[in-house]
């Protein structure tokens, strides 16, 4: 088996310091007051960023041989797509209560 | 003969294929349950958001002091966990057993940290009315299912991270266990970070006042 490069301390530190700027981005996004659907959208880019530093650096995905990232990322990804199969559903139930008077100012 | 080549249950002398990954099974076995717990954080925070989305007058109650901050403490501090994490598979893959052994004693010490802020978290809210299916501000009471549901499965995970790691640290204090150990629970260890990286956003920033 061929060695495996490692990154070095001096690497998982800037990464850790740049996960620590993008927590620090998602507070401050929360309070400039966005629309509730984009401050969603945008802490999903910050998040989904932050796992993949997490998950290339931190837990090593970066420097293991290709065909693990394909078995493994893929998969899950097709899993997190499959569930929002049921958001029509959650749609349906907000405008069923939103017609009905819940939430109407 | 590497560690990724040797084979489960394989017989002295017999024909050895490496791993396709380049890496030894008790790794790959770490990343199945990675996969599969990921699929079940998953589920959780869409069932997070389907409730949230179907319930138009669903409770922001939290405002930046106390819940926020303490949020935020707690994510440094499990950031900074993964951090001491690596520095500890670093130092134990170069053979520096007494530096591995300190940053596994610290990573410890910063889980059993975040699981204290949590908890007094968690007194406050109950303290405050909150219960599984009670919200004392009168809106939806499936808030309290979700962020306890939510949160207590992460915290478990936490918690028993905390262990695990003191259980692997005082193996391979005795030579029991190898680097690759360490290894296999510091992956366990930065995905219970990754999972706190949407709950943070997702089920705090999202519930703001």
């Amino acid at each position: 088996m061929e060695p495996r490069p490692s990154p070095g301390m001096k690497m998982y530190v800037t990464v850790w310091i740049g996960l620590l700027l993008i927590v620090g981005a998602e507070v401050a996004l929360t309070y400039a007051r966005f629309p509730v659907g984009r401050l969603l959208a945008l802490l999903l880019v910050l998040a989904v960023v932050e796992a993949g530093l997490g998950l290339l650096y931190f837990m090593h995905l970066r420097y293991e041989r290709p065909s693990l990232f394909w078995s493994l990322i893929p998969a899950l990804v097709v899993v997190l797509i499959l569930m929002d199969h049921f958001w029509p559903d959650a749609l349906r139930l907000m405008h069923q209560k939103l017609g009905a008077g819940v939430g109407a100012p | 003969m590497g560690e990724a080549a040797m084979t489960v249950g394989a017989r002295p002398g017999a024909l050895v294929e490496e791993s396709p990954y380049g890496i030894p099974s008790r790794k790959l076995g770490m990343w199945l349950f990675i996969l599969a717990d990921a699929a079940t954080f998953g589920a959780m925070l869409f069932a997070y958001g389907y409730l949230r989305v179907a319930n138009p007058d669903w409770t922001r109650p939290f405002a930046f002091w106390p819940t926020i901050a303490n949020g935020i403490a707690m994510t440094v501090v499990l950031l900074t966990s993964s951090l001491t994490m690596v520095a500890a598979v670093a130092a134990a893959q170069a053979g520096r057993q007494p530096a591995s052994l300190r940053w596994l004693g610290v990573t410890i010490g910063l889980g059993a940290l975040f699981a204290a802020l949590h908890l007094r978290e968690w007194i406050a809210m109950i303290g405050a009315g909150w219960r599984l299916f009670r919200n004392p501000m009168g809106g939806p009471v499936l808030f309290g299912a979700t962020f306890f549901g939510i949160t207590g499965l992460h915290l478990l995970h936490v918690i028993t991270g905390v262990v695990v790691i003191g259980v692997i640290a005082l193996g391979f204090r005795r030579g029991r266990f190898d680097a690759g150990h360490v290894e296999t629970t510091g992956l366990y260890w930065h995905f219970v970070d990754l999972v706190w990286m949407f709950v943070f956003p997702l089920v705090y920033l999202l519930n703001v006042r």
